[in-house]
């Protein structure tokens, strides 16, 4: 039985892991990547949670998410692909056509 | 709710209401014969009182309307009118008509809207000098900034945008402090009666711990010095003054810097007897360099208005040293030179309006020789310079010379220094009128004397000018019960010093108030 | 375990009455022709009217339904009163403005409604796990909204940014959920109090979530350091959809942030109270400051936006009866003065484009004095002037910070007032003192002064008689507290 807290400490480490992704790429689609990755460290946690506290919820919570994040992904890669259409290019730095 | 009762509200809201119908009308000469008519209309109202009930209740008040308005912060719509708030509503209604009838030519641009603004200012000047809840009052006082902005800013000249933004930047920051301060006293009173209200009455028993009532009183003293206003906070008012518009200028001059004594007559000092009697020294100090500061730099203006404006702060500054002294003497001094400042300020304010109408400029070396050319116009300006200066038989000499009573009954040496700021006003008063209305002509343009409708502005002023200065007892008599019911509790605390039975000397005497009320 | 009840299906009528609006709105679109969409307009608002109706009818039930996860209460219908509201001026806005954006699809009502929904879900939620959906489903639907201008590619940037950060966001707020269900073993609001108050647990966990849910709710407030989207959000998207989502969100975001921290949190209470106490100082601060350099009026309403954010949380910081209820009709007020400083935005045209700078607003009052003047009372509002509602708002808001203690917070909330007076007078000042340039075409169809007129009629009555919205919230909130 692996104790609760190597789960936790590897959902820790995979979050950090995707918010690291979101900051340091300028590629969009990586940006995506990086906040996919830190729901899954979520989904993660819930799971260790749920093998805590012997209870089923936090398994039904890791659907309600996975489900959760296509839909984002879907409206995240619909956006993705029009701007790559319309500007050739999906380097965050690209966009600024608003600057203070 | 009586025929009284009706009476203040009508005061307060009549001209609000008319100012929609004003700001409805196509032509800008119904906008001001409908404001001439509601002005001329609340003046009448405002004499009422005069003639009709001048017996006080037995809680000091000729007349009060309580109506609940916001229960859940335990707001009333609370006005009360007593001796001081019947003069000072008297003069605004005065004031205001005279300000429709100095823009009668002046103002053609957007008139029904300027009429607009007069109209609702006039509402809230009114609410300002009438409000008996905290709440209420801080209301008026905030609304009043709105038109004040709008008449300097459209209708002035000059940097006239910069100066309505100073003047309201200025002002709306010193009142955001006394908000703090009100909602403050608020909650102490709140939590030690139990019952949360605003009512000026019931706050004035409120126990405030000596460190905390310091830090009150000063957020209130600063809301109300920035209006007044004193020495360091007052460089917003000569740019407002010289770039508002005539009838601006005689409202801000006239009216806007008495509320500013008001409220401290009215609440800062019955509100804190103790921090207030702490403050005394720094109060005298502000007002007595006030006082000679304006007159110095009054003395190097060029611009008519300006100098005028600079004179007004010096006055302001007599009225300051005399609230600071409270004995009933310096304070009736205070309330009586409060009006007279009005009349005669805005008198002189109108006067340079007048001929910045005919030779469009206000430059006191432009003129000369006036009165050859004009003697009409010249023998008023005289009258109101001579007026302003103090001469004995005219209305400031009454005023100052209670107030310097009064000074000197506390403070004798600050009573001299004082008197010697008197000359100091003598001087560069006689050199405007030296300049202006002597010596040899500086252009030989043409110049008309008095039209009509200027003569009908400025013989009232000259006539309340004689009449009050020969018999200052008219407005005394009113105003000596009230000041003696201010007095008293703040006195106590003065000359109890800061021993522990002072601190339950006010609100005993508030409670005593209070129970002598029907 | 309680057994499902009828209770279930009352306590959702009226997140299902707007769902099948949306579907409703989605299905007509279908049937019309192109240029008659406005007719979808007037459904959803017809529709948003019979909601609210059934939800008022709903007022003063206490329902605990869907086994601890959904609750109707005051509280909740408060909120939903305030969406309704809000969706149905911003859809009266919109009407004239998307059909010169090109954007005039049936989808934009639709998304708006689902918003709505999601908003609704946000302010009932009793526990992490739906008001986490209600959070999901409002944010997809106005990223989307965003966008929706697709000529333009500001719109399209102002989608992408707001996506990626509010997607970012919702990661930490989950992850925040997730170590909240590893450590109390629920998401439940009142079995996290239960678990915090019975003292089992009280390490350095559980004030890491709580920092979690703070960076992700206060994403959704646009509350500084979490407000770096919003000036290019707001000034990308369409005004109508900046409209609705200065509001919208923002008082969905509070609805939520308030429900979890005052009912799930209080056992950490003084923990928070410092965090969100930073939160408010900074968001007054940079919001109010940096405001006055601005000259594009929509980015000038969005550091307005996160100052006023920054005024609501010195309400929540103070807690408490007094301190909730305020922030309840801050944002209430803020609904109404806000979306009539944009509907003026949406409604003023110059040379044929889009007035969105500063100075296209000089001279206004002398072409149209109508609209200078709701310009003005709006203006007047958002700086704390009476007789607006803004000033109550603040107003109340200061006065429950001093009564809790926090004076100093509400010293410095004050003093950023008279800051931001500048800004906003700016405006009245552009319109009133300068003389016009160009030609002003001021694109005002009914449904929009319709809208304004609302909008203006809001402020200035709770302004002047705000004793009924006060009663509301304050019995709005008796069951809760």
């Amino acid at each position: 039985m692996v104790p609760i807290s190597h789960i936790l400490i590897l959902a820790g480490m995979i979050f950090a892991l995707g918010v690291v992704c979101v900051f340091a790429h300028r590629n969009i689609l990586m940006i995506l990547i990086g906040v996919e990755i830190m729901l899954n460290a979520a989904g993660l946690a819930f799971v260790a949670g749920s093998m805590r506290w012997g209870m089923p919820e936090g398994q039904i919570f890791v659907l309600f998410l996975m489900a959760m994040a296509a839909s984002e992904v879907s409206v995240g890669l619909a956006l993705v692909v029009y701007l790559h259409k319309r500007k050739r290019s999906v380097n965050i730095d690209d966009f600024n056509e608003m600057k203070d | 709710m009586g025929i009284r009762q009706g009476i203040l509200l009508a005061l307060v809201f009549v001209p609000v209401l008319a100012a929609i119908p004003v700001l409805l009308v196509p032509s800008g000469r119904a906008a001001r014969l409908i404001a001439l008519i509601i002005t001329a209309f609340e003046l009448a109202l405002s004499l009422v009182p005069f003639a009709v009930f001048m017996q006080p209740r037995p809680d000091g008040w000729l007349v009060r309307l309580d109506l609940s308005w916001i229960p859940a912060f335990g707001i009333n719509f609370s006005l009360g009118l007593d001796g001081i708030s019947l003069l000072m509503a008297a003069l605004t209604a005065f004031l205001f008509m005279l300000s429709v009838l100095v823009s009668w030519d002046a103002i053609r641009d957007k008139s029904p809207m300027f009429h607009f603004m007069l109209l609702v200012m006039e509402t809230c000047v009114m609410g300002v000098f009438l409000s008996t809840d905290l709440f209420l009052f801080y209301l008026f006082w905030e609304v009043m900034l709105v038109p004040m902005f709008f008449l300097i800013g459209v209708w002035g000249h000059g940097r006239k945008v910069y100066s309505a933004v100073k003047f309201f930047v200025y002002t709306f920051t010193g009142s955001l402090f006394m908000l703090l301060a009100i909602i403050g006293l608020y909650v102490i009173h709140g939590s030690q009666a139990g019952e949360y209200t605003f009512a000026l009455e019931a706050l004035k028993s409120t126990h405030v711990e000596p460190a905390t009532g310091l830090w009150l009183f000063a957020a209130f003293f600063i809301g109300f010095a920035v209006k007044v206003p004193v020495f360091p906070i007052h460089s917003w008012l000569p740019d407002a003054h010289t770039d508002a518009p005539t009838a601006g200028s005689v409202i801000l001059a006239g009216l806007l810097l008495k509320t500013g004594a008001y409220g401290l007559i009215r609440f800062g000092f019955p509100l804190f007897p103790e921090a207030s009697a702490a403050y005394i020294p720094v109060i005298l100090a502000v007002g007595i360099i006030g006082v000679y500061y304006a007159a110095w730099i009054a003395y190097a203006q060029e611009d008519m208005k300006r100098l005028v404006a600079y004179s007004s702060i010096s006055h302001l500054g007599f009225v300051v040293l005399g609230i600071a002294a409270w004995n009933e003497v310096s304070l009736a001094g205070s309330v009586l030179q409060m009006v007279n400042h009005g009349i005669t300020t805005g008198a002189l304010f109108i006067m340079v309006g007048m001929l910045d109408e005919r030779m469009h400029t206000r430059d006191i070396s432009a003129f000369g020789g006036l009165w050859s050319k004009a003697p009409g116009l010249s023998a008023f300006f005289l009258l109101f310079i001579v007026s302003s200066l103090g001469l004995p038989g005219l209305n400031n000499f009454a005023g100052e010379l209670l107030i310097l009573v009064g000074l000197f009954k506390e403070y004798p040496y600050l009573a001299a220094a004082a008197f010697a700021g008197v000359v100091f006003t003598l001087i560069y008063l006689l050199r405007l009128a030296q300049k202006v209305l002597f010596g040899p002509p500086a252009t030989d343009a043409e110049f008309h004397d008095l039209s009509p409708r200027e003569a009908a502005i400025l013989v009232p002023l000259a006539i309340l000018v004689v009449v009050i200065g020969l018999y200052p007892r008219i407005l005394i008599g009113p105003i000596e019960g009230p000041i003696k019911a201010l007095v008293s509790p703040v006195a106590a605390v003065k000359t109890a010093g800061a021993t522990p039975q002072a601190a339950t000397a006010p609100a005993q005497t508030a409670a005593a108030d209070r129970g002598g009320t029907p | 375990m309680p057994s499902f009840s009828m209770d279930n299906m009352v306590s959702i009528l009226p997140e299902m009455i707007v769902l099948s609006l949306a579907l409703a709105v989605l299905m007509f679109d279908l049937a019309l022709p192109k240029d008659e969409k406005r007719y979808l307009a007037y459904f959803s608002v017809a529709g948003l009217a019979i909601a609210g109706y059934q939800t008022m009818n709903l007022a003063g039930l206490q329902l605990d339904t869907f086994y601890g996860m959904f609750v109707l209460d005051g509280y909740a219908i408060f909120f939903k009163v305030l969406f309704y509201i809000a969706a149905a001026i911003a859809i009266l806005i919109s009407i004239g403005y998307v059909k010169g954006q090109e954007m005039d699809k049936g989808e934009y009502y639709a998304l708006i409604l689902f918003a709505t929904a999601g908003m609704m879900v946000m302010a009932s939620g009793a526990d992490l796990i739906s008001i986490y959906l209600g959070l999901e489903l409002m944010a997809l639907s106005v990223y989307i909204l965003a966008g929706f201008m697709r000529g333009s590619m500001k719109s399209n940037e102002a989608a992408l940014k707001y996506f990626l950060l509010g997607a970012f966001s919702s990661g930490i707020l989950l992850y925040g959920i997730a170590i909240i269900y590893g450590v109390t073993g629920t998401t439940n609001l009142a079995g996290i109090a239960a678990f915090i108050q019975s003292g089992q647990y009280s390490g350095p966990a559980l004030t890491l979530a709580m920092i979690l849910l703070v960076a992700g709710f206060g994403f959704k407030v646009a509350a500084v350091p979490f407000h770096m989207w919003v000036p290019d959000v707001y000034e990308g998207a369409p005004t109508s959809v900046t409209a609705f989502m200065s509001v919208g969100p923002k008082a969905a975001g509070f609805a939520a942030f308030l429900r979890v921290f005052t009912t799930a949190l209080p056992g950490i209470q003084p923990d928070w109270t410092v965090i969100i106490a930073s939160l408010a100082i900074m968001s007054m601060l940079i919001g109010n400051v940096v405001a006055i350099s601005q000259t594009n009026i929509k980015r000038m309403l969005a550091y307005s936006s996160i100052a006023h954010a920054g005024y609501a949380m010195v309400g929540f910081v103070s807690g408490g009866m007094q301190g909730v209820s305020s922030v309840m009709m801050y944002l209430f007020i803020y609904m109404f003065m806000n979306l009539g400083a944009f509907g003026m935005v949406v409604m003023l045209r110059k040379d044929g484009v889009a007035g969105e700078e500063l100075k296209d607003f000089a001279g206004l009052a002398k072409k149209n004095r109508t609209a200078a003047l709701l310009m003005m009372v709006f203006m007047f509002s958002l700086a704390g002037i009476p007789p607006t509602a803004g000033f109550m708002g603040k107003f109340y808001v200061f006065m429950a910070a001093i009564d809790a203690g926090f004076t100093w917070l509400a010293i410095i909330g004050v003093m950023m007032s008279a800051v931001s007076a500048y800004f906003y007078l700016r405006v009245i000042m552009y319109m009133y003192m300068k003389e016009p340039e160009g030609e002003f075409e001021l694109a005002a169809p009914l449904s929009l002064k319709l809208a304004m007129a609302v909008a203006v009629l809001g402020v200035l009555y709770i302004g002047m008689a705000p004793a009924g919205l006060i009663d509301f919230a304050r019995i709005s909130i008796a069951g809760m507290m």
